[in-house]
Parts: structure tokens; C-alpha cells; sequence
């Protein structure tokens, strides 16, 4: 057996053990729950809490519009950073002219923020 | 390979970084000083912002043309291209001309950024042979579309216009995209010459045949031909008229010379063969059948349309299934340069007539808030330049001597019948577009008696263009007609720089 | 069957997912996950024929797929600044609903 393959077998292993653990635990659990505390569902029992207040309304809120133009921006925002990674793995090797584009690139970004600020979008109220 | 030179590439670039330029000052113009003033100062703001852009782009591009090659064909310019992006600076231009009033919405600088972003994305999709940039570019024309064509918040029809629009989009862009991913395997790179050699080397397999259908899915989706039209009408309808303008006109003669790029220089050693009697495999049958549907379903569509929009954007494909035939008159590399000439020149006529046309419909709509075509009842006893402009622009479309319309279709059907080295292979199709220009002549005489012939209805406030509304339909007007009479304005620099770019 | 062919066919059984979806479903946003499906699809082409291809020096592939993944992203953006558009006229996001425009 090669080095190699034994230290996928550590893996493996490992994996296997990550499965296995909480299946046990689970089990465990189920046998308890069969032998000790049987199912006796109620209303009280079925009430999405048990204690405090009588809760209201629906769990289908309906957000505000602004919140969903915040995830738009954060979206975006986020995955513009995926050009950021390979600029900065090669940037000692690169000339100066990709990070005078890579700068370009950042101040584009940089004024959409700007851009969106100055809409109100990030305003919440 | 050589190291990359951003100055080059800065240099080949000029003219869409003055437009980007041109973007980002008139989006912060507008959100800078303007904050007070009248949406009416803004948007005269915001079109001198994009006019001086506009202007420094056609300055670069016919006084210093940089020709030449970055990055193994990420950016290509050559004498074709410039003049090709000069038609599409101009065409954006015209479109910002009828754009001074634009009461459909309060973000006006935002409304002339994406026009000119739209704008360079059409630039950046006809000098590129590499399918990255391409498909970066057909997005960046893309999603300014979308945005524009749902300007309009206060009107939900607007609103479904750019989902309709955003959502047959985006699967032809997935399409599209697929078909790329194919090729790409096929061929181990992403430059168009290198999947033509790569394609040329064996018969088409499965692999090449699902990315071609991909690739023309993608394209026919962008020129609306059947059975990809179906956001045309609703786009069209719905959008801001000079938004819809916009993507009738650049968009338009974008896509059709990308198309025309990607067929010839990548896929052209798979043409196939579109004979009446034995359709081979490639390209050309399946073009032939969406020519074939667009053309019938165009005009035959056209005919029951009450909105003068719906009706515009029936014909327009119509006009996508004439200009598709020329597309596969470039399948024979000998009729290639003539062929692509005349691609160019019925797409920029055509596109021409567009703008004009969609100028008087924007006129109409202000005075009878809607486009109906009962607005137009008694149009030349209301306002006799704007039904001689509306005469000009639909026999153009219709494609009657002299105008630019009717020489555009001739040289085109010409190319195609030329197509094949002589055997006449694409004669039936020329014989069925000829009749169906019959056909569209009918729906467009339609609309021209109720100009012409009806007296209008009641009370029809007065019909009166602003100034720049005026100088864009009558520039217009005049180059249709200008160009119909004179097409060796067109045709002589068209033909000289396809020889230069090597056809 | 060799590994690329394996990719290929969960690539094309992904995009087939994905336009399954587009087509099937009447919900914008779903429309809109099986537009993403779809897209992903090419991008998982593009990582098989890179690391498989002749030529795995040239990094072709994975920039396409980069470039392709931040596109997908705007056109995310676009596509749902547009649902919550027709949100506020509709008050729904199905896409039954949204048929206006007609002819």
C-alpha cells in the first residue's frame, strides 16, 4: 500500500466514523423516545411554542422592497470579489498595467456603491 | 504568445471607453446637480452628455481608426467593424434624440447610462472573434435592454414587457452559452478560425450538431426570428417607445452582423446545403426553416394587429426572416463579400426606418395616449410632414423603389440567389420572400389610408413633434430616401472595408 | 464510458433539468433557478473540457466559466429587480398572471 492510498484511507476512515457517530446518536435518541415519551399530540402540544405569547400572523411576512434591493447589491457586490481572488494569487507576476485595470475594475465598483448610496438604497426606513 | 499591452488595447478600445466615459459622467451628472430641475432639463442634460460621447466616439472612429488585433482575437478592429460601430454610435444617437421627453420615468440619468452601455456591448459584439468576449458582449447589450424595456414603473405593461423580455432572454443565453461550452470542446479553444478549421476536419457529429442548434437557437432568439419571436410583440408594445426603438434598431444590426461573423469565419465549413429538393446536414436547412416561419408568420401576423407597435414588431420579423436569407448567402465563401454587404446595408436602412417610424409612433402616443392605429385616423390633415415621413418609412419597409428599403431587399435576395455557385439553391426561398413583400405591402398601405384617406377621430389634440423629435424622423426620412437614391454612399465604403477586413 | 463523457451527461441532464423547469414552472423565481440550472450546465462543460482537453495549460475553460459565473449574477440581479417590478403592479409573482399584453 502506498503512502498515498493510506492517507486516503484516513479518510475513509474518518468518513466513516462521521457518519456512523451520529446515526448511533440518533438511534439512541429514537429508542428513548419509543420507551420513555411516546407521541401524545395536543393543541397546546402542537402550538409552535409551548409558553409565552399566543403567537400571531402568518410566517409569510411579506418582506419591504427594500430589503430585497439590499440582497440585489449584495449580490452582485459578492460576486464581483470572484475576479479579486485570481488577481491576487498572480499579482506579484502581473505588469502594471493589469493593476492599473484591476484599479479601474475597483472604481467602477466603488462608484455603483457610491451610485446606490446616493439613490437611497441603502437607506432603511 | 505576446504579453499583453494594455495601451494597444486601450487604443483599438477608443471609442466604447468614450462612450463608458460618457455613461458614468451622465449617471453622475444626473445625480449630482440636476436634483431640482425639471425632468425636461435633465433628459436634455443627459442627451448632450450621450450626444458629446456619442460625437467623440465617431471622431475616433473616422478620424483615427485603430486597426488591429489584441490577444489573439479578444478585440478585433478593422476598417469593417469601425464602420459598422459608427452606424451603431449614430443609431444611438437618433435614439437619444427622441428621447427628450421622457415622462415614463424619474430616472433619467440612469435611462442614457444604459443606452450607451447597451451601446458598447453592440460596439464590443462586432469586432471580437473569440466566443468569451462574445458572449460578454451579447450580455452587456442584454441586460441594458431588459432594464430600458421595463423603464416605465408606473405602468405594468412595461413591467411584463421586460420580464417576457428578460425571460426568453435569458434561456437563449443559456442556450447560447451551452452551445459555446460545445464548441469549445470541440475544438479546445474559443477562437472562431480555430473552430472553423477544427469543424472543417470531420463530418458533423452529435456533439457539433447539438452546439450549432444551440448557437442558432441563441442568435434567432436575438434577431427574433420564429419561433424565438415571442417577446418580440410584448416588447415592443410594452416598453417606453424610445426604448423600443433602441432595440429594434442597434440591437438589430448587432446581432445580425455577430450572427453573420459566427457563421461565416466559425461554422462556415458546416454550412450544409437548403436545396428545395434534399436538405444536407449543417447550418443552412436550419436557417432555411426559421427563415421560412419568420417571414410567413411575420407578415401573415402583422396583418391583425390594432397596436402600430405590435404591428412594427411583426414586421420586424418579417425583415428578420428577409435578413436571415442573406445570412445563408454566406455560406458560399465566393458570394461572401457581396452577400455581407448586403446584410449590412438592409440592417442599416432598415434599422434606419426603425427609428423614424417608432419617432412618429412616439409622437401619436403623446397626443392620444396610446398607439392604436385609430390614432393615426387623419394623420396628414393633422400634421402633413409627419404622414409624408410615416409614407417614406413603411413603403421603405415594404421595400418600394426608391428607397433604401427596396434596394436593401434586392441585393439581398440577389446575394441569395447567387448562393450556391449557380445552382440556384435558394431560389424557392427568394420566390416565397417576394411574395410575401406582397403580402407585407398590404398591412403597411392599411396603416398609411388611415393617415391618408380617413378623417380623424373627433377631437384628436394636435399632433405636434418637438424640435429634436422633428430633426431625428426628418433625418431620417431623408437618409431612407437619400440612400435609396444613392446607395453607393453606403454600398462603395461597405464594400471597400469588407475587402479590407479580408472576406 | 470515459470521465469526460460521464460529465457531459450530468452537464446535459442538468440543463435539461433546468429548461424542464423554465418550462414547467409558473413561479418567476423558480423560472428563474431553472434559468441558473441551465447556466451552470455550460460552466460544468467548460471545467470537463478544460481539465480533459488537449491542452489543460491554457486556462480557457475556467475563464470562461468565471466570466460566466459573474454574468449569471447580473442577469440574477436584472431578472429579479424585474419580478419585484411586476410584484408591485401584480401583487404575485406567478407568472399566469402576467399576461397583459396579448396579440
Amino acid at each position: 500500500m502506498t503512502e498515498q492510498t493510506q492517507s486516503y484511507l484516513f479518510l475513509a476512515v474518518l468518513l466513516g466514523v462521521a457518519v456512523a457517530f451520529p446515526l448511533v446518536m440518533l438511534g439512541l435518541a429514537r429508542l428513548w423516545a419509543t420507551v420513555y415519551s411516546p407521541a401524545k399530540p395536543g393543541p397546546a402540544k402542537a402550538a409552535p411554542y409551548e409558553c409565552g405569547l399566543e403567537s400571531t400572523g402568518d410566517a409569510w411576512v411579506q418582506l419591504r422592497s427594500g430589503y430585497y434591493l439590499y440582497a440585489i447589491v449584495f449580490l452582485i457586490f459578492d460576486v464581483e470579489a470572484l475576479f479579486l481572488l485570481p488577481f491576487a494569487v498572480a499579482f506579484t507576476s502581473l505588469p502594471v498595467g493589469a493593476f492599473v485595470a484591476i484599479l479601474v475594475f475597483l472604481l467602477l465598483l466603488v462608484e455603483g456603491l457610491v451610485w446606490a448610496w446616493q439613490k437611497g438604497v441603502l437607506e432603511w426606513n | 504568445m505576446n504579453p499583453f499591452s494594455y495601451l494597444e488595447a486601450l487604443r483599438l478600445a477608443a471609442p466604447e471607453t468614450a462612450l463608458a466615459v460618457a455613461a458614468l459622467a451622465v449617471l453622475f451628472a444626473d445625480l449630482g446637480g440636476m436634483r431640482g430641475e425639471s425632468l425636461r432639463h435633465r433628459a436634455i442634460l443627459g442627451a448632450g452628455i450621450t450626444a458629446v460621447g456619442g460625437a467623440m466616439a465617431l471622431l475616433w472612429l473616422g478620424f483615427a481608426p485603430g486597426y488591429g488585433t489584441i490577444a489573439e482575437g479578444v478585440l478585433v478592429t478593422s476598417p469593417l467593424t469601425q464602420l459598422v460601430k459608427a452606424g451603431l454610435v449614430l443609431l444611438t444617437l437618433l435614439v437619444a434624440g427622441l428621447s427628450l421627453d421622457p415622462r415614463f420615468t424619474g430616472h433619467v440619468g440612469e435611462y442614457f447610462s444604459l443606452l450607451l452601455l447597451g451601446t458598447i456591448g453592440m460596439m464590443v459584439l462586432v469586432s471580437t472573434q473569440d466566443l468569451l468576449m462574445l458572449f460578454l458582449a451579447l450580455e452587456l447589450t442584454s441586460l441594458p435592454l431588459y432594464v430600458l424595456a421595463g423603464f416605465n414603473k408606473r405602468d405594468r405593461a412595461s413591467a411584463e414587457a421586460a420580464l417576457k423580455y428578460f425571460f426568453f432572454g435569458s434561456v437563449a443565453a443559456a442556450f447560447l452559452l451551452f452551445g459555446f461550452s460545445l464548441l469549445y470542446g470541440v475544438a479546445g479553444s474559443t477562437r472562431l478560425p480555430v473552430i472553423a478549421a477544427a469543424v472543417a476536419l470531420k463530418p458533423p457529429d452529435a456533439l457539433t450538431l447539438v452546439a450549432l442548434v444551440c448557437v442558432v437557437m441563441g442568435f434567432g432568439f436575438k434577431v427574433a426570428a420564429v419561433p424565438f419571436h415571442l417577446w418580440a410583440p410584448d416588447a415592443y408594445e410594452g416598453a417606453p417607445t424610445p426604448a423600443a426603438a433602441f432595440i429594434a434598431s442597434g440591437s438589430k444590426v448587432a446581432s445580425f452582423a455577430v450572427f453573420g461573423i459566427v457563421l461565416a469565419q466559425g461554422l462556415g465549413p458546416m454550412a450544409g446545403g437548403a436545396d428545395w429538393h434534399g436538405f444536407t446536414t449543417g447550418w443552412l436547412p436550419l436557417l432555411a426553416v426559421v427563415a421560412l416561419a419568420s417571414m410567413l408568420l411575420g407578415n401573415l401576423a402583422a396583418i391583425a394587429q390594432r397596436s402600430v407597435k405590435r404591428l412594427l414588431a411583426y414586421s420586424a420579423i418579417a425583415h428578420a426572416g428577409y435578413l436571415l436569407l442573406g445570412l445563408m448567402a454566406l455560406a458560399t465563401p465566393a458570394n461572401r463579400p457581396a452577400a455581407l454587404a448586403a446584410i449590412l446595408y438592409y440592417a442599416i436602412t432598415y434599422a434606419l426606418s426603425t427609428v423614424g417610424a417608432f419617432g412618429i409612433v412616439a409622437v401619436v402616443e403623446r397626443a392620444t395616449g396610446s398607439d392604436a392605429a385609430d390614432g393615426f385616423n387623419g394623420l396628414a390633415r393633422r400634421s402633413p410632414a409627419l404622414a409624408l415621413c410615416l409614407m417614406i418609412f413603411l413603403l421603405s419597409l415594404a421595400g418600394i423603389p426608391p428607397l433604401a428599403g427596396f434596394l436593401g431587399k434586392f441585393y439581398v435576395f440577389v446575394a441569395a440567389t447567387r448562393a450556391g455557385d449557380g445552382s440556384l439553391s435558394l431560389f424557392w426561398l427568394v420566390l416565397v420572400a417576394i411574395a410575401l413583400s406582397v403580402v407585407s405591402l398590404y398591412y403597411y398601405l392599411k396603416l398609411l389610408k388611415r393617415a391618408y384617406v380617413l378623417p380623424p377621430d373627433g377631437a384628436v389634440p394636435a399632433t405636434r413633434p418637438d424640435v429634436m423629435e422633428f430633426v431625428v424622423i426628418g433625418m431620417t426620412a431623408a437618409a431612407v430616401l437619400g440612400l435609396g437614391v444613392f446607395p453607393r454612399a453606403l454600398l462603395e465604403p461597405l464594400a471597400l472595408a469588407i475587402q479590407q477586413a479580408g472576406f | 464510458m470515459s470521465t469526460l463523457q460521464s460529465f457531459l451527461i450530468v452537464s446535459a441532464l442538468l440543463f435539461g433539468i433546468g429548461l424542464t423547469g423554465v418550462l414547467t414552472r409558473r413561479n418567476a423565481i423558480l423560472v428563474l433557478l431553472g434559468i441558473e440550472f441551465m447556466l451552470n450546465a455550460a460552466n460544468l462543460n467548460f471545467i470537463a473540457f478544460w481539465r480533459f482537453g488537449p491542452n489543460p495549460e491554457a486556462l480557457t475553460g475556467v475563464m470562461f466559466a468565471l466570466f460566466a459565473i459573474a454574468v449569471a449574477a447580473a442577469e440574477a440581479a436584472v431578472g429579479l429587480a424585474l419580478v419585484i417590478a411586476i410584484y408591485r403592479h401584480a401583487r404575485t409573482a406567478n407568472l399566469d398572471a402576467v399576461e397583459e399584453l396579448k396579440g
